[in-house]
């Protein structure tokens, strides 16, 4: 489902922020990408939907090859791979619902489809009681609820999740990654980067972890750290 | 794809856009009004003055004379022979002796003419009236190879600088005009910026999620044709109702300028004006977000 084979990105100030970078994460596979601040996790998934570029190398997902793409393709990339952020990246004066509807909106689909593909993500995420409320009346919980619901609205094979539990507390933070196991059970290929020791440890996933740039481990049934 | 939803999604986001800086978007929709003021006086302007000119050129006519003693039938030939020619709509007789009488008349106590001269020195004359100013000069060199006519004179200079002059105003107004454009191009491009950055979470979402260039795009060009066509609606208010009245001021004053009272000339600029409103609007929409949509 998603390849990156022999993948380098160097920023233009020289950063050398990935370096020879070979991955493979089958379908409907749930992986953690796990390393220290700066290690290349963002930019990594940032390759995976095209906001940057690789220097070198072939970065595939869903048999698409992404880094060759035209630029006019790259929405149609997008609408293949749900995003969800540490600072949720909502709308702030936009409702729960108007949040995750705008996503199906912008890409034309019809009204019929959006109510009814919006409830149904708003279910999923446990959303539904506060589909009115606007973002500053919510809980951090609640907005990265929201926030995956928009991700997952249009039901894509992928979800990518950056560092989602990164402003919440533990419970909650369980809560977002059993919603996370929960939407990858219904065949979504699931990519989650996080520093959060106890979940990954819980979880008992696959777990690469990245440091300066490169692969330092890629194991089944993973611990956050090395045994 | 249902293009109902996606225009009335469009429609709806131009509208928050203006919602979101209400003074910014008065601010542009002023400036358009004023620029569009003034240069739709300009085209007023300009249509007046080719109506002047070309009222002042009717009056121009060519005046032939003939030296030689001419019989009235041969007068009447030659006349007939004029009047047929191209370009010529009238042609009058005026002969030696009746110039003769008339100028006697006109002078007669001022100066005395039979001491002065005895015989009449007038040559006979033909005045030739064209069908329009343009081919007064062909007109007056065919006249001038006849055999029968001995000089055709008309004031071919004063017409040239007239025409001259109305040319450089149409050069200078066009060139003004342009940057006139250009510079509410430019406050119409800022002034939707402001709200374009306002937004920019908004447009990163939308790439985020998979929204074309396009679709982005409309909502910001819709906001300027909005903006366009506002400012362009209180123009045309302003100059209809400002031209009438300055109209019948001059024609009262002036009455012998023909001031343009065409209604479909003057619907027609003023429809014009509305809508170069509305492209101004369009294209500052469209630039303003192009930056923005650009991807990685
Ligand atoms: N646009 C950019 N231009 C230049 N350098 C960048 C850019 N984005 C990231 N970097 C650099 O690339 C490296 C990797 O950054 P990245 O954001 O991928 O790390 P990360 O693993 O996500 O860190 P964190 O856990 O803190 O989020 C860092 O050194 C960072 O400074
Ligand atoms: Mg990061």
């Amino acid at each position: 489902m998603i390849e990156l084979k022999d993948v380098s990105k160097v920023f233009q100030n020289g950063v050398e922020a990935l370096l020879n970078i070979n991955l493979h994460i089958g379908r409907e596979e749930f992986v953690f990408l796990v390393g220290p601040s700066g290690a290349g996790k963002t930019t990594l998934m940032k390759l995976l939907y095209r906001e940057e570029s690789p220097s070198i190398g072939e970065v595939i997902v869903d048999r698409i090859k992404v880094n060759e793409i035209k630029e006019e393709q790259i929405p149609f990339l997008r609408r293949n791979i749900g995003v969800v952020f540490q600072d949720y990246k909502l709308l702030l004066r936009r409702t729960v619902y108007e949040n995750v509807a705008f996503a199906l909106q912008v890409t034309g689909a019809p009204r019929s489809q959006i109510r009814r593909l919006t409830m149904q993500a708003l279910e999923l995420v446990g959303m539904v009681k506060r589909a009115k409320s606007f973002p500053n009346e919510l809980s951090g919980g609640e907005k990265q609820k929201t926030c995956i619901a928009r991700a997952i609205v249009n039901n894509p094979p992928i979800l990518l999740a950056d560092e989602p539990t990164g402003n919440l507390d533990p419970q909650t933070s369980w809560d977002i990654m059993e919603l996370l196991d929960k939407i990858n059970r219904r065949k979504t290929t699931v990519l989650v980067s996080t520093h959060n020791k106890n979940i990954v440890d819980g979880m008992k996933k696959r777990v690469v972890a990245i440091e300066g740039g490169r692969i330092t481990r890629d194991q089944q049934l993973g611990m956050y750290s090395q045994q | 794809m249902s293009k109902a939803t996606d225009v009335e999604f469009f429609i709806i986001e131009a509208i928050r856009g203006i919602g979101r800086s209400p003074l910014m978007s008065f601010v542009a929709i002023g400036i358009v009004t004023v620029t569009l003021t003034i240069f739709g006086f300009f085209l007023l302007g300009v249509v007046n003055l080719g109506n002047v000119v070309s009222g002042m050129a009717a009056k121009l006519d060519l005046t032939c004379y003939v030296d030689r003693d001419l019989a009235p039938r041969d007068a009447a030939e030659l006349q007939l022979k004029l009047s047929k020619m191209e370009g010529v709509e009238k042609v009058t007789y005026y002969s030696k002796d009746d110039s003769w009488k008339s100028f006697k008349q006109d002078y007669s106590g001022k100066l005395e003419l039979s001491e002065v001269v005895s015989d009449n020195p007038l040559p006979n004359t033909f005045a030739v009236k064209v069908r329009n100013p343009e081919v007064l000069p062909q007109v007056a060199k065919n006249i001038s190879q006849m055999s029968e006519i001995d000089e055709v004179r008309y004031s071919g200079k004063l017409l040239g600088q007239v025409k001259h002059f109305v040319d450089v105003i149409r050069l200078a107004g066009f060139v003004f005009v342009l940057l006139l454009f250009f510079a509410t191009l430019l406050i119409v491009v800022n002034t939707i910026r402001l709200t374009v950055l306002a937004r920019e979470t908004d447009i990163y979402i939308m790439k985020l999620v998979g929204a074309t260039g396009s679709f982005i795009r409309w909502p910001f060009v819709i906001e300027g044709i909005l903006i366009g066509v506002a400012g362009g609606i209180l123009a045309v208010v302003l100059l209809r109702g400002s031209y009438d009245a300055l109209a019948f001021k001059i024609a009262s004053a002036f009455p012998f300028l023909p001031v343009v009272s065409d209604a479909f000339l003057l619907n027609f600029i003023f429809i014009s004006v509305a809508l170069c409103g509305t492209v101004l609007g369009m294209i500052g929409g469209y630039i303003s977000v192009s930056r923005l949509i650009k991807n990685a």
